[in-house]
């Protein structure tokens, strides 16, 4: 009798039935929260593009619901503080490029993992890059940009520096010699605003929703014309490349599993549960999250690499701010 | 006598508890049988993703024999079984008390994407089976601008003979154009065109001011792991993060979870209404 009084005992105290003998059945489910607290997520600076700022409340709000923990964003205003956070493990998890997660893997390897990326409507789980200029601009081909000005967003920008400048090589550019000025504009709505006040010839930026067939409805040019800021006609596409891997929910593979389930769950039922809620923070209708690993990044992670000891070899990306 | 009591109730929650502890899948095997871990003999698939989802959920996980898919949504709905995979007929007789959780996207295949069927704004179309005898047009031949749609309106009982004609235009734009001429009285895009075709290009735009959506829904599953209405989120969303991930990080436990969907490339998420015959 004084058995099942201590077995009741166990059970009381929270053990479930792993007093009794069998396997701890809450062993997953209540001790990680207490382990974790709270969630960081790193994101970028929303200070461009209002729609970011929805998005990162919606997401906010959301995980911290579905998550049962306080989650706190720390929002960085350049590439790199995204990816040191995540590196030096003062995150948990974050939203970055390909071209980010590249970095960060090159600095901790599989301590950060890619969770989920959008896959569209249409299969394509990749957006692209483009080389803008105004509408009134000799340049009509990347050829015509020999010895001119470029604005490149981000040195851990995807599309904005490190994937354009791989396929450059591909054509026989060498994008460190070709040019005759190369700058960092910081961001993409920054890169098209230098574009726009002639601080430079071209800049390399970012586009999705849509392919070069079909033409683009999203990117840093669409954001500033939905804000009034800039006129889409004023605007021309010399040269396109992608598709580049979307972007990617990485987490700290060192956090609790069932932490990792809960967001990677979580977030991939989003579009199919509050469609509503999809919309509203600038995802386009008929996407949908879905699960990739570091193999999805491995052409990313291959360019990177291949930028880095080109430049230590040869030259350097001689890019400076814009003044 | 009355000194076994407590004993009896202490017993009683220790089962309770080991019933909550465990996941029971119903398993459809022609012939009913009491709930059991998974026997030493089983398919290696079949353990693997077991033992999955015992280490990822810290839950023992059972395997429930029932007759077939109605008697599976039965055990659903009266708690006798945690998860379970349904058609529509099965989903349709527990419905209120169940949802789908799951369904498998095919090599190939898209995402389940939203269809838009409208029609011009003038003149009252109270709904999608108003519109029997009208004709159609797509927004181009692709898999998402033709296969899509008439799927999805074939699942709501527009299928095959339902509109008067067919057409099938060159892009989203060409198929709004037929509908604003008149050559055409019914559009139906997926989602994702009738968005681009309705974005301004400032906020404030809407390009789709003059057509009316009539009806708005993704194409039915066919088949979808379903689960009562009452699970806890944190269950369901593990449930989902695991399972979406499987193919890639179980391969073996995929191959075996997914044998009910032919060419399964994944699992993908569904709304809770994926296998409801009715409009959503």
């Amino acid at each position: 009798m004084r058995r099942w009084f201590t077995c009741f005992a166990v059970f009381a105290l929270g053990w479930g039935v792993a007093g009794c003998g069998q396997r701890p059945a809450a062993t997953a489910s209540a001790g990680w929260r207490a382990e974790m607290k709270q969630v960081r997520f790193a994101v970028r600076g929303a200070e461009s593009d209002p729609t970011m700022a929805t998005l990162w409340s919606v997401y906010r709000d959301y995980l911290s619901k579905a998550i049962g923990l306080p989650v706190k964003l720390y929002e960085s205003s350049d590439y790199n503080g995204a990816i040191q956070a995540l590196s030096s493990g003062q995150v948990d998890m974050a939203l970055i490029a390909g071209g980010g997660y590249a970095n960060v893997d090159a600095q901790v390897g599989d301590k950060v993992a890619p969770i989920l990326t959008i896959r569209q409507a249409e299969g394509s789980m990749g957006y692209y890059s483009a080389l803008l200029v105004k509408k009134d601009s000799p340049i009509h081909s990347l050829a015509d940009m020999k010895g001119r000005s470029l604005g490149y967003v981000d040195f851990n920008s995807t599309s904005g520096y490190l994937y354009p400048r791989a396929k450059m090589r591909e054509q026989g550019i060498e994008p460190d010699t070709f040019f005759g000025k190369t700058s960092f504009a910081g961001g993409h709505v920054q890169a098209v605003m230098g574009l726009e006040n002639g601080q430079f010839d071209a800049a390399i930026v970012e586009e999705g929703g849509g392919d070069p067939a079909h033409g683009f409805t999203t990117g840093p040019q669409f954001t500033m014309a939905r804000r009034g800021l800039v006129d889409l006609k004023d605007f021309r596409t010399v040269w396109v490349v992608g598709p580049i891997p979307n972007a990617v929910f990485v987490t700290r593979t060192d956090r609790p599993q069932p932490f990792i389930d809960i967001v990677r769950g979580a977030m991939a039922a989003l579009p199919y549960d509050q469609p509503d809620i999809w919309r509203e923070t600038g995802q386009k209708d008929g996407g949908a999250y879905a699960a990739v690993d570091r193999g999805f990044y491995a052409e990313v992670i291959k360019l990177r690499a291949a930028d880095i000891a080109q430049r230590r070899s040869g030259g350097s990306a001689k890019a400076s701010k814009p003044s | 006598m009355r000194a076994w009591l407590p004993l009896a109730a202490i017993l009683s929650l220790v089962a309770l508890s080991a019933q909550a502890a465990s996941l029971r899948i119903a398993a459809v095997t022609g012939s009913a049988g009491a709930c059991h871990a998974l026997e030493a003999g089983a398919p290696a698939g079949e353990t693997a993703y077991f033992r999955l989802l015992e280490t990822r959920l810290g839950r023992d996980i059972l395997t429930c024999p029932v007759v077939d898919r109605a008697a599976a949504a039965q055990a659903l709905a009266s708690g006798a079984v945690d998860i379970a995979v349904l058609d529509p007929a099965a989903y349709a007789l527990v419905k209120a008390k169940t949802r789908a959780i799951l369904t498998v996207r095919p090599i190939g295949g898209l995402n389940r994407i939203p269809v838009v069927v409208a029609t011009k704004a003038t003149g009252p179309v109270p709904d999608l089976a108003a519109l029997r005898g009208k004709s159609v047009v797509f927004g181009g031949s692709a898999q998402a601008a033709l296969a899509v749609p008439r799927q999805a309106l074939a699942d709501q009982g527009a299928g095959p003979g339902f509109f008067s004609r067919e057409d099938v235009a060159a892009d989203a734009n060409a198929a709004a154009a037929r509908l604003r001429s008149g050559a055409a009285g019914v559009l139906a895009l997926n989602a994702a065109d009738w968005e681009r075709l309705c974005q301004g290009e400032r906020t404030q735009d809407n390009s789709c001011g003059d057509l009316k959506v009539i009806w708005r829904g993704r194409p039915r599953a066919t088949l979808a792991l379903v689960v009562r209405r009452d699970i806890p989120d944190e269950l369901r969303f593990r449930l989902i993060g695991i399972h979406v991930a499987m193919h890639i990080e179980a391969k073996p436990a995929f191959a075996w979870a997914s044998s009910w969907a032919p060419q399964a490339a994944e699992f993908e998420p569904t709304e809770a209404e994926a296998l409801a015959l009715a409009a959503r």
